[in-house]
């Protein structure tokens, strides 16, 4: 199990030993050990709060460990610094991609490395070593000259990916949660390149929660629980037991989790919660019409560009429409604003949940009640014990841990953080609810808890309608699967009657619905 | 669990501990170093000014800045949306304008007057709420639109900034700055109803929770439902007309209207809302914060007044104090460690 067995041959791209950090209250790592032989793909899970991204921010130089030492290709550093660890080829792939949004593919791909040439910076060179870069080794075409912003978050990942492995020095690069805005295709080309990068030798280093990806693409996977590792798994010599998914979880939980999704009974019932005919934006949407019934999940996935965003977006009224009805619970609903939406009945919990899920700045309670402040307050005033109760109902009821109402945010995970944007809606009285990749980004332990509470929303009557990238979620969790290709709904399928294989096949174009 | 690493002599990296409480300490003096900076102050001067801690002196500092607490609980408003409103000089100029307008040419009680003066204010915030909202220009630009045509309708109006005059007024209007309500000078009282009206509003009430909420994150406040467009319009309108008022009080206390004069109160106020902000635990722009960035600046400026300094001076050390505590504020915000745990 330990690290050190593998030392020899190969030798070391990454050798962190006996790391701790603590924050205020917070024990982050706890003499934690990760290594990365050369030229390996080495993978790295736990559940949020293990440690993850602690010990890759010390790597990174941002934070400073309290104790333990970092080899970098078999020397010690000394002292940890952005600089110092880039200048040892070490490259971050960053799950936040920064990236400034009015500059084109090619300068932000070679900002802070531009080529010169006779007369300053090189641009039509660059442009061309940026084009041929993404298509070479990424595999995706895209126009140098275009502009940041105008660009999908898949493709800007791809662009932040290209940006850190551009200058070929990169020896051990550091991916933490790449797949997380890419859509099921899409990780596939991601995963080619990792592929080609691993044939050139370089050491990789995957931060991850999906564990299928993680076994799927990497040689080894270190564990982490508590701010600690607790197992170095082979993924690829056939040795026995063959290592799974489920042993992973096993090491990542502490224990077993039976069953991922919840046993749901559906109850057809004749309401319909939320019904759309043939919306139209005149641009990416084409006709759209779809209907969630009332104690249904309701599916919706569809590859990036497909109009999966579009159509969540004219649903939330951050969308014009030109033609097309929404009703919701049977009565028109004005889609021209997302407060007209919410006021309608919809609750919508965004994908991007740190910029448009919540008030990082807040207090948990306060994110809570944000939607439904008027029902702790009289007159415009705000009862502050009755929000600050509700917060301790919701965060109980969610098991938002660490407990604590009046803790801001920030300070939370990501699965718990989106544990909060749900209590925000469960206090309401929304009957359709939208949701947008909700897992994202979540761990195991809190996914489970996450589809738990859909199922429960539905078996309260209220129809979910579930977007998300994931086929294995859809499955488990929706009565039906809704198929977006194109701007249209190309397939709607009982989910019990469909399989992953033909799932991604539908979203990718690559089979008629039947 | 692991085992023990397999040897010790590798050089350790660099291990630096700053201990929990060490940590703490260093927390709590960028959160309360303003606080400690001005009560600092106010030990010097006392030392330094013998006159600086006589009671009427302290009186003299609240009145003189109760006009500034206005404006800077308006701006707190503004910032605290998300926005910045550079044109409360003009909304602060149309006050008192338009009052004495008022009573002047139309003969208008002085009560009429007060509404016309926060009537004027109102439709400054008119045009900022139309510019930001319909318009979607950012407030920065918006307002400073604002502020440009304000400033010259104003010397179209009065010959190029020529004063306007009102000797006549009302023993009433004029005991908006003058008099006194049960022995307290009526701008402290004034003032300080504005100050709880914005309390109120800001920290504890549904809306307040609200316009914090846009000016962190607008797009959580609009898929939470919450009409952001309207309540940008109230804010701007609110702001506005709150400032009108301090216009309104420099008119009676001067008894006549000087063109441009609410320009000087800009910066301040913007100021006051940033010390203010420092002191809260997430740096949000808040009432209690802004009261204590307002007696800030103005005990600093009424020390260095008694300690009977060149008055050119003056301004430089204002500046260089005032930089001084706001750094010492923010120094240690990016250090903090954000994020405990993704």
């Amino acid at each position: 199990m330990k690290a050190t067995s593998l030392l020899e041959g190969a030798g070391s791209a990454l050798e962190m030993e006996t790391v701790s950090k603590t924050f205020p209250g917070v024990r982050a790592l706890d003499r934690a050990n990760l290594s990365v032989s050369r030229g390996e793909v080495h993978g790295l899970v736990g559940e949020n709060g293990a440690g993850k991204s602690t010990i890759i921010k010390i790597l990174a130089g941002v934070y400073r460990a309290d104790a333990g030492k970092v080899n970098v290709d078999g020397a010690p550093l000394e002292k940890i610094d952005p600089a110092s660890v880039h200048r040892l080829g070490v490259r971050f792939i960053h799950q936040e991609i920064s990236l400034v949004p009015h500059f084109s593919v090619a300068e932000s791909v070679f900002l802070g490395q531009e080529q010169t040439g006779k007369f300053g910076t090189a641009k039509r060179l660059m442009r061309q070593r940026a084009e041929a870069f993404l298509t070479e080794t990424l595999g995706v075409e895209l126009d140098g000259r275009a502009l940041v912003r105008d660009l999908s978050v898949a493709e800007r990942k791809l662009v932040q990916i290209a940006r850190a492995l551009i200058d070929g020095q990169a020896k051990l690069v550091v991916f933490d949660e790449p797949t997380a805005v890419l859509a099921a295709a899409e990780v596939q080309t991601l995963f080619a390149a990792i592929d080609a990068l691993r044939q050139a030798g370089k050491s990789m280093l995957y931060v991850s929660h999906y564990l299928n990806e993680i076994h799927q693409i990497c040689d080894r996977v270190t564990v982490f629980r508590n701010g600690t590792d607790v197992g170095v798994m082979n993924l690829r010599q056939s040795q026995e037991p063959q290592v799974g998914v489920p042993e992973i979880i096993r090491l990542m939980v502490g224990r077993d989790i039976d069953d991922l999704y919840p046993q749901r009974q559906h109850t057809k019932r004749k309401q319909k919660a939320l019904e759309v005919t043939d919306l139209d934006d005149g641009q990416r949407l084409r006709g759209v019409s779809l209907t969630v019934g009332a104690g249904e999940v309701v599916g919706l996935t569809g590859i990036i560009g497909s109009g999966r965003a579009e159509l969540v977006d004219s649903l939330y009224g951050l969308r014009k429409i030109r033609s097309g009805q929404i009703l919701v619970n049977e009565e028109p609903a004005k889609a021209n604003s997302p407060a007209r939406a919410v006021r309608s009945g919809l609750a919508l919990v965004p994908r991007d949940r740190r910029n448009d899920g919540l008030v990082l700045d807040m207090t948990v309670a306060d994110n809570v009640n944000l939607a439904t402040l008027e029902e702790v307050s009289t007159l415009g005033w705000l009862n502050r014990a009755a929000a600050s109760r509700r917060g301790d109902e919701s965060m109980e009821r969610l098991d938002v841990r660490p407990r604590g109402s009046q803790a801001v945010s920030r300070l939370l995970s990501g699965g718990n953080q989106q544990k909060v944007v749900l209590g925000r809606w469960l206090a309401s009285q929304a009957r359709v609810y939208v949701l947008d990749d909700p897992t994202v980004g979540v761990d195991v332990g809190a996914r489970s808890e996450i589809y738990r509470l859909i199922a429960d929303l539905a078996q309260a009557g209220a129809g979910v309608l579930m977007c998300s990238n994931d086929p294995a979620e859809l499955l488990g969790m929706c009565d039906r699967i809704l198929v977006i290709v194109r701007g249209r709904i190309i397939a709607d399928i009982v989910a019990a009657e469909t399989d992953l294989e033909q799932l991604t096949a539908l979203a990718t174009g690559g089979a008629e619905a039947t | 669990m692991t085992s023990t690493p397999p040897s010790s002599a590798d050089t350790p990296t660099a291990v630096t501990t700053r201990s929990g409480w060490g940590r703490r300490l260093v927390d709590s003096l960028s959160r309360y170093g303003f606080v400690i900076v001005f009560f600092a102050f106010v030990v010097f001067f006392a030392v330094r000014a013998d006159a600086f801690l006589n009671p009427s002196n302290l009186v003299n500092i609240l009145e003189g800045n109760a006009v500034l607490l206005i404006a800077a609980l308006a701006m707190t408003l503004v910032v605290a949306s998300g926005g910045i409103d550079l044109s409360i000089g003009i909304a602060i100029d149309f006050g008192g304008w338009f009052a004495i307008i008022a009573m002047r040419d139309y003969n208008l009680t002085w009560a009429s007057a007060l509404l016309v003066g926060l009537l004027a204010g109102a439709a400054v915030g008119t045009l900022n709420a139309a510019l930001v909202v319909r318009l979607k220009i950012s407030p920065f630009l918006a307002t400073l639109g604002t502020f440009f045509i304000g400033s010259s309708v104003q010397q179209i109006y009065t010959s190029g900034g020529g004063q306007v005059p009102f000797r006549e007024m009302s023993e009433s209007f004029r005991s908006l700055s003058t008099g006194a309500v049960l022995g307290i000078p009526t701008e402290i009282v004034l003032a300080g109803t504005v100050g709880l009206l914005y309390f109120v509003l800001l920290e504890r009430s549904v809306h307040g929770k609200r316009i914090h909420a846009i000016g962190l994150q607008r797009s959580v406040a609009s898929v939470s439902g919450i009409r952001v467009s309207g309540y940008l319009v109230f804010v701007f309108i609110f702001a506005s007309a709150t400032v009108a008022l301090s216009g309104i009080i420099l008119t009676a206390g001067l008894r006549q209207f000087t063109p441009l004069s609410g320009f000087s109160y800009l910066l301040d106020s913007i100021a006051a809302v940033f010390i203010g902000a420092s002191m809260h635990p997430q740096r949000r722009p808040n009432v209690a914060g802004t009261l204590v960035g307002v007696l800030f600046l103005g005990v600093v400026s009424n020390g260095l007044n008694l300690m009977g300094l060149d008055f050119n001076l003056r301004d430089a050390l204002e500046g260089i104090i005032l930089v001084g505590a706001l750094a010492l504020a923010f120094t240690n915000r990016n250090n903090r460690a954000a994020e405990v745990s993704i």
